[in-house]
């Protein structure tokens, strides 16, 4: 009796498992579909375009509440277009899918809780989409290059500020907001993470050479004045990713129409605020204070057949560095865009030409994760601001030398 | 109660020059007829009692011839009393006593130890609720509450685990760092935690000073325990679900010589099933005892003693009520996932506490022993989470995930002010506004009842998509999907190869090695008069360190602070520096910058905390006739000192601050520990090596005295009464020591003490006593005991993100005042021959009894406010609204009734019904910081919103028609709804008064083979009533709900939304029915 219990004490006590290790890598077909899988998730509805997908569900007037009720609108050519609309789409019945490839990174500071998707058509033009997703650092499981399928049922597709985006319908409350009064009301907002994570499936991993650049000039975009173009630039042709070749900054930024020089710092200055980013919101760096009004910034390229913006978040990486001298004379990437939310006397949209921005993914100033868009190919050096003469060579290792 | 006959044995020659009356037996175990050891046996009409020695017998000697009661207790046995006839000036010989094994006991032991392994819920191991003491005692009222209250989470007056001192063969083992004892090193070991001496707080003990709590001393002697084996198996639906056992003792041997073995093994695989006890979790822990003791003739012994318990296990963690409520399960844990299709737990601990003791006892002569002890341990002890840099946060019920953060406050401007679900809850969510929107016209702004400020709410479907998410536990929405880690990091190898993993498992080193010894001498040289001197030094090293456990695919993890890399912008803003200036904030160790972290290096931090404690303790005891009287006098040394491994780009920037000229001089050098370190990495001459902080050394004395009046030898009234001082605990003492060396405030103060004052700025003052009315008879015994202690000059530290400055700030609190008071009663009635019906009550109140301090600090060093000249100000300094708030340590309304049954055929039954109330969560002291309700912090500084404009400017408190704040009692203010839910301490207790009981029961039988053979079969069911609306504990959060202010000037740019369910606070419930089941075969 004894022994018997001896042994099968033994035999239990080593016959239980012992504690797992490390537990082994998933396989790739858990973590992300390959081509010939796509077929399949498909199989219940159809894959749209994304041109294809905003034609068919983005009406004029939108679908979720009375047209009246969205803030903001445009009056253009004696008619009233709505910059902010919402059209639900339908959660049950065949499935709607959207395809395209991640172009845009938010480490750089100047996409926050957004994104775009590309797709490339076989005739080598590219049709894009905004996604508007409640994920802090979202690039982060969806990162540029990277392709994705989305199944669109239950969420929405809407217009903001005269750019469609996936989103999901939201009542703006902020009763702190400047002008509250006319923005409060219904608008695109940003789809809550976990259904989005539910809605979009990784194809392979991603590939940034696949990424298409438009090489074109700021006067290829700025000179549409006709109202029906007014429309269609928001169907076809927003979140567009560019290149604009011989590029210099002006050293201004844009002043309601006008255009006014960038402060510059001098320490010499009685007035010491003036130039210094934090304090002065037109010194000349890419995006100093807003004094908490939190919108980004624009300071004026050209590139010899008109002027636009680079348009910079006061929140990205690079915000507080200089910027290039005007002999300083390369290339700027980014994604374009035109962004109306005031509406006001908007005959034609082209006089209000200063909507036009192109918002680059980043700017290499500190390490290599950001994407470099501005004036990668030249020999400029950027700078940041520093009260500090900048005499000292600050490297990461040693940091500056104390007083 | 029974009568024996006894036998009378007339000695013919008398031994003593005169003859005397004396009484002599043994005490033996029923079952086996082993000596019981160390049991208590006393004569109830002439107040003198004696313990058993080694082999049972007991003599008392120099008695009066009397009809005597002789009461005989046994731990883990059924206590007797015994009638006697005391011829006179004979050696009156009782036949043997035999006790039964007390079968309860051994089954409600084992779920004690467990209780203490679920409560190590985070990686340092603090106790989010804390079992009582595992320390059973004949005491009705300990033996009682020890199992009963251990589901509620109930704490020996009130104290924290650190005032219960725990030691094992003599040898003192509550952590130098924390001043607890983890009972986990002992897990599954049921012998080895058998046979205890308990003292009651601050009464006498023998084998240390002890303190305001119990005082415990495990003893793992072999000598003690019965010859013979025992095996058992066992089955449970706890955290693991089944337990094998085996242990061997020699019993003493011709030789002298004793041996005891057990080993545990207790386990459970990844259980497929969710919403049971144990989700998610997978649980291996192998435990080892073994003890050799030689005795000699003359009295004198040596043991050697070793256990440890090797532990691999899962954990769980407090969630919002909204979690449990849309999951439908109080054992939801949010720390697992499927990784292709297999469970996994982000949060495996893995323990190993390998301890040894050694111990001589030397009997110099018959009126002088002396003790030695010495023991050494190296407790490792980790714990792995997630960790994530530039992607989403991977926790499925981050705040943001959740249903209720969709809509921001919208609740206000429900039809109706509160909502209550069916549990009596807070109902936050499932009502919303969105419907009727529809036809709102443009414009429309929504603000509260009473002008708050609400947020953004979103649209019924979207809504409603993610509720049902969570009610079908649709395992993307609420578990990690691990899947989705592994291909974010795939990507990244892909466009940064060189780079930061996204996602990757680290694990968390809190390790302790400790060498300790002592010395106790005894002297009985004078009648009624027994002095102890004793001596006990220990040596202590905290060993911290991370580790990378798991890259999750990843290439390499890059050795920088995330968080810094994210704030280096502002901070450069800050000071007007350029961020390559800052780049050196971020670096975790500034002579080996930005390593490439691959699986099991070391990195983040690496650092020691050394501390050198040595005691000198004196006790006189006086036993006189009627009274015994005792005081005792200790004084404590205690040394401190951080060493670490790798200098900190955060604690360099702190420096760096000071040397520009901000914030106090004085403070250059405890960042790093000293100004040369500093000047050292800015010259670029810093090397590897281990650096020292500061050493801090503290003496703290102690004194206590009493008496125990014994009015017959029934009933007693027993005093205690201690002050002593107690120096920071190595955990309290520094504001962020994973950055850097410095220290809480009034330690510097006492480091360079001028007065008395000064000397003791840091120490904890403690004044406490206590009155007991003790009874003893044949049908009914037990105890009343009132007690009072006061703590002045407490500390704590608090870390967690501050969303005013958007950053994590460590707070470092002191001046803490308690006051603990309270009753004690239990009594326990024998009806007939089987029951016996047990009462007990622990009725208390806890409060704050002033308000405190904090030092709040942003880790990263940023500024957290301005001065009136609008220089930055690094440390922010403001009163903390604590007085009056209870103390958040475990019910303090506790009452039991316990009916047990016992048949002479060795079946045992009971059936326990407890109540519970005034039971406190731990307030966040960020959100009763005295700036947030008037707008200047105590150092003058202003508060960028608070409760004092959070309703349009104005304040969110009541106020009288002068326009003045109206404060309770306390000097609190009082806000109005919903501000009140972010301020408020909250009741723990279910909201229906049916919801605060627990009924457990108990059931087992013995029984007898041959040849000495046993076997015992033990079901214990806890809450077998099926109550799942126990909160056991829980937490506040830290944060507050903020709204900005578009286009405010900085400094007045931000609101307290009224969103307080924004930041819900977490808790615990107790399990539903849940049953241990043990069949024992000894032989």
């Amino acid at each position: 009796m004894k022994k018997i219990a001896i042994i099968s004490f033994a035999v239990i006590a080593l016959a239980a498992l012992l504690p797992s290790c490390t537990p082994a890598e998933p396989s790739a077909d858990a973590m992300y579909v390959n081509e010939s899988q796509v077929a399949s998730i498909i199989a219940d509805g159809k894959l749209f375009d994304l041109n294809e997908f905003k034609d068919s569900f983005m009406t004029d007037t939108g679908n979720f509440c009375g047209p009246q009720l969205y803030r903001t609108r445009a009056h253009v050519g004696g008619m009233d277009y709505l910059l902010f609309s919402i059209n639900t789409l339908p959660t049950d019945g065949d499935g709607i899918y959207v395809r395209g490839r991640i172009s845009t990174d938010d480490y750089g500071g100047n996409f926050y809780k957004s994104m775009v998707i590309q797709q490339r058509m076989p005739d080598g033009t590219q049709q894009n989409l905004r996604i508007s997703i409640d994920m802090g650092s979202c690039n982060g499981l969806y990162q540029m290059g990277q392709e994705v399928i989305i199944r669109c049922n239950g969420l929405a597709l809407g217009r903001y500020a005269n750019q469609a985006q996936l989103c999901v319908p939201s009542y703006n409350n902020n009763t702190l907001a400047n002008k509250a009064e006319e923005k409060s009301g219904w608008a695109p907002g940003r789809i809550p993470g976990p259904m989005f994570r539910n809605a979009c499936t990784l194809i392979g991993t991603p590939d940034v050479s696949k990424l298409l650049y438009d090489t074109i000039t700021i006067a290829d975009f700025k000179d549409k004045t006709d109202q029906d173009a007014f429309r269609d630039y928001c169907v076809y042709e927003d979140a567009r990713l560019v290149v604009l070749k011989n590029v210099h900054f002006t050293g201004q930024y844009e002043n309601n129409g006008s255009l006014k020089s960038c402060n510059v710092y001098d320490p010499n200055a009685s007035d010491k605020t003036i130039g210094d980013p934090s304090k002065d919101e037109y010194a000349n760096v890419f995006a100093p204070t807003t004094n908490n009004m939190n919108f980004p910034q624009g300071r004026v390229i050209s590139d010899g057949t008109d002027n636009t913006i680079v348009s910079t978040s006061e929140y990205a990486k690079y915000a507080n560095f200089y910027l290039p001298a005007d002999t300083f004379i390369g290339e700027v990437r980014g994604i374009l865009g035109f962004y109306e939310d005031n509406g006001k006397n908007v005959d034609q949209y082209g006089i209000d030409q200063y909507n036009w921005s192109i918002t680059p993914r980043g700017l290499q100033v500190l390490d290599t994760k950001a994407v470099n868009d501005i004036l990668y190919d030249t020999n400029w050096e950027p700078q940041e601001w520093s009260k500090e003469p900048a005499e000292e060579a600050a490297d990461e290792e040693g940091g500056s030398k104390s007083k | 109660m029974r009568k024996t006959l006894l036998t009378v044995m007339l000695c013919g020659a008398a031994i003593f020059a005169t003859a005397q009356t004396s009484l002599k037996g043994i005490l033996l175990d029923e079952a086996t007829n082993q000596p019981i050891v160390g049991a208590t046996i006393t004569l109830a009409n002439q107040n003198i009692s004696t313990t058993t020695n080694q082999s049972g017998e007991f003599s008392l000697l120099y008695l009066e011839a009397m009809d005597e009661e002789v009461i005989v207790e046994a731990q883990g046995y059924n206590g007797t009393i015994e009638l006697v006839s005391l011829q006179n000036g004979q050696t009156n010989q009782m036949d043997p006593i035999k006790l039964s094994t007390d079968l309860a006991t051994e089954t409600k032991e084992e779920i004690l130890l467990n209780i203490a392994d679920d409560d190590l819920n985070d990686d340092e191991g603090k106790s989010q609720s804390q079992a009582s003491a595992s320390s059973a005692s004949v005491d009705v009222f300990n033996s009682t509450i020890s199992y009963a209250w251990s589901t509620a989470r109930y704490r020996n007056r009130g104290y924290g685990q650190d005032q219960e001192t725990v030691y094992i063969n003599g040898l003192n083992f509550n952590t130098a760092e924390r001043g607890t004892f983890s009972f986990s090193s002992m897990g599954g070991l049921n012998d080895a935690s058998r046979y205890k001496e308990v003292t009651l707080p601050m009464e006498a003990t023998n084998f240390t000073f002890g303190g305001l709590g119990q005082s415990t001393n495990y003893l793992m002697n072999a000598s003690r325990y019965a010859q013979g084996w025992k095996v058992s198996a066992a089955g449970t639906n706890r955290n693991y679900k089944a337990a094998v056992r085996a242990t061997y003792a020699s019993g003493p041997l011709a030789n002298g010589w004793s041996f005891i073995g057990q080993i545990a093994f207790r386990f459970s695989p990844y259980c497929k099933q969710i919403g049971i006890i144990g989700e998610g979790i997978e649980y291996y822990s192998l435990g080892y005892f073994f003890s050799a003791e030689k005795v000699w003739d003359n009295g004198n012994r040596l043991n050697i003693t070793t256990f440890g318990a090797p532990t691999m296990r899962g954990q769980n963690g407090a969630v919002t009520q909204e979690v449990y409520d849309l999951t439908g399960t109080n054992y939801y844990n949010p720390y697992w996932g499927y990784q292709d299709g297999k469970m996994r737990n982000s949060r495996i601990v893995k323990s190993l506490d390998p301890t040894l003791v050694l111990n001589y006892d030397l009997n110099i002569n018959d009126v002088n022993k002396m003790k030695f002890a010495a023991g050494y341990h190296y407790s490792m002890y980790s714990n792995s989470a997630i960790n994530f840099f530039n992607a989403p946060d991977p926790r499925p019920d981050y705040y943001r995930n959740m249903p209720s953060f969709l809509w921001d406050g919208q609740i206000v401007n429900s039809n109706s002010e509160q909502l209550f679900d069916e549990k009596g809850n807070h109902y936050p969510y499932g009502l919303f506004i969105g419907e009727s929107l529809n036809e709102v016209p443009l414009g429309t702004g929504f603000t509260g009842n009473d002008g708050q400020i609400l947020g953004p709410s979103i649209d019924p479907h979207t809504y409603n998509t993610l509720v049902d998410a969570w009610k079908k536990r649709d395992s993307k929405t609420t578990q990690i999907n691990w899947d989705a880690l592994y291909a974010a990091n795939h990507a990244n190898n892909i466009n940064d190869p060189e780079g930061m993993a996204r996602y990757m498992v680290e694990r968390r080193h809190n390790d302790i090695q400790e060498a300790g010894a002592n010395v106790l001498w005894v002297n009985t040289q004078f009648d009624h008069l027994k002095m102890t001197l004793g001596a006990e030094g220990k040596f202590s090293q905290g060993i911290h360190y991370k580790t990378m456990d798991d890259l999750l695919g990843g290439n390499q993890w890059i050795d920088i602070d995330p968080f810094a890399d994210r704030d280096i912008k502002e901070l450069a803003t800050n000071i007007g520096l350029p961020q390559t200036a800052m780049a050196i904030i971020k670096q975790n160790d500034l002579v080996n910058p930005s390593a490439k972290v691959l699986t099991g290096d070391r990195f983040g931090y690496d650092y020691r905390i050394n501390i050198g404690t040595a005691k000198l303790w004196f006790q006189n005891e006086w036993n006189l006739q009627d009274i015994d009287v005792y005081y005792a006098i200790q004084a404590t040394y205690t040394s401190m000192q951080r060493t670490t491994n790798m200098l900190n780009g955060r604690a360099w920037y702190q420096e760096m601050m000071l040397a520009q000229g901000m914030g106090d001089p004085a403070d250059q050098g405890k960042f790093l520990g000293s100004v040369d370190v500093f000047n050292r990495i800015n010259d670029g001459t810093i090397t590897a090596g281990t650096y020292a902080g500061a050493q801090h050394h503290f003496i703290d004395p102690a004194f206590k005295a009493g008496f125990n009046y014994k009015i017959n030898g029934r009933n007693r009234l027993k005093f205690n009464a201690l002050a002593e001082t107690q120096s920071p605990l190595a955990r309290n003492a520094y504001i962020s020591q994973r950055v850097h060396d410095r220290a809480v405030d009034n330690i510097y103060v006492h480091d360079n003490a001028k007065s008395l004052k000064d000397y003791f700025a840091a120490s904890e003052k403690v004044v406490g006593g206590d009155l007991t009315y003790e009874f003893n008879y044949p049908i009914v015994r037990g105890r009343l005991t009132a007690y009072y202690t006061r703590f002045w000059n407490g500390t704590e530290l608090n870390a967690f993100y501050d969303d005013e400055a958007r950053t994590f700030v460590n707070q470092a609190i002191t001046g803490i005042d308690k006051r603990h008071g309270g009753v004690e009663a239990a009594v326990a009635v024998k009806l007939g021959t089987y029951f016996t019906l047990t009462g007990v009550a622990a009725i208390g109140d806890y409060r704050y009894k002033s308000n405190a301090y904090a030092v709040t600090s942003a880790e990263n060093g940023m500024a957290l406010a301005n001065d009136i000249k609008g220089n930055p100000v690094l440390e922010t300094r403001d009163t903390v609204m604590l007085n009056g708030l209870r103390i958040a340590s475990g019910p303090q309304l506790n009452a039991s009734l316990k009916l047990s049954f016992f048949h002479p055929k060795m079946w045992f039954a009971d059936v326990t019904v407890s109540y519970y109330d005034w039971n406190f969560m731990s307030v966040a002291p960020s959100r009763r910081m005295k700036g947030l309700y008037t707008s200047v912090r105590a150092d003058g500084t202003e508060v960028n919103g608070g409760y004092f404009d959070a309703i349009d400017g104005k304040p969110a408190y009541e106020m009288d028609n002068m326009g003045n704040p109206i404060l309770d009692k306390y000097g609190n203010y009082q806000l109005i709804y919903p501000y009140y839910l972010m301020d408020q301490q909250e009741s723990l207790s279910a909201t229906n008064p049916l919801n605060r009981f627990m009924i457990d029961f108990s059931v087992g039988k013995l029984i007898y083979l041959k040849n000495r053979q046993s076997l015992s079969i033990n079901l214990s069911v806890s809450n077998i009533g099926h109550n799942t609306n126990f909160k056991t504990g829980g937490y506040q959060q830290a944060r507050l709900p903020r709204q900005s202010v578009q286009g405010a000037k900085d400094g007045e740019n931000s609101r307290i939304g009224a969103n307080a369910w924004k930041f819900q606070s977490k808790y615990y419930y107790a399990w539903g029915p849940n049953l241990y089941a043990t069949i024992t075969y000894k032989f």
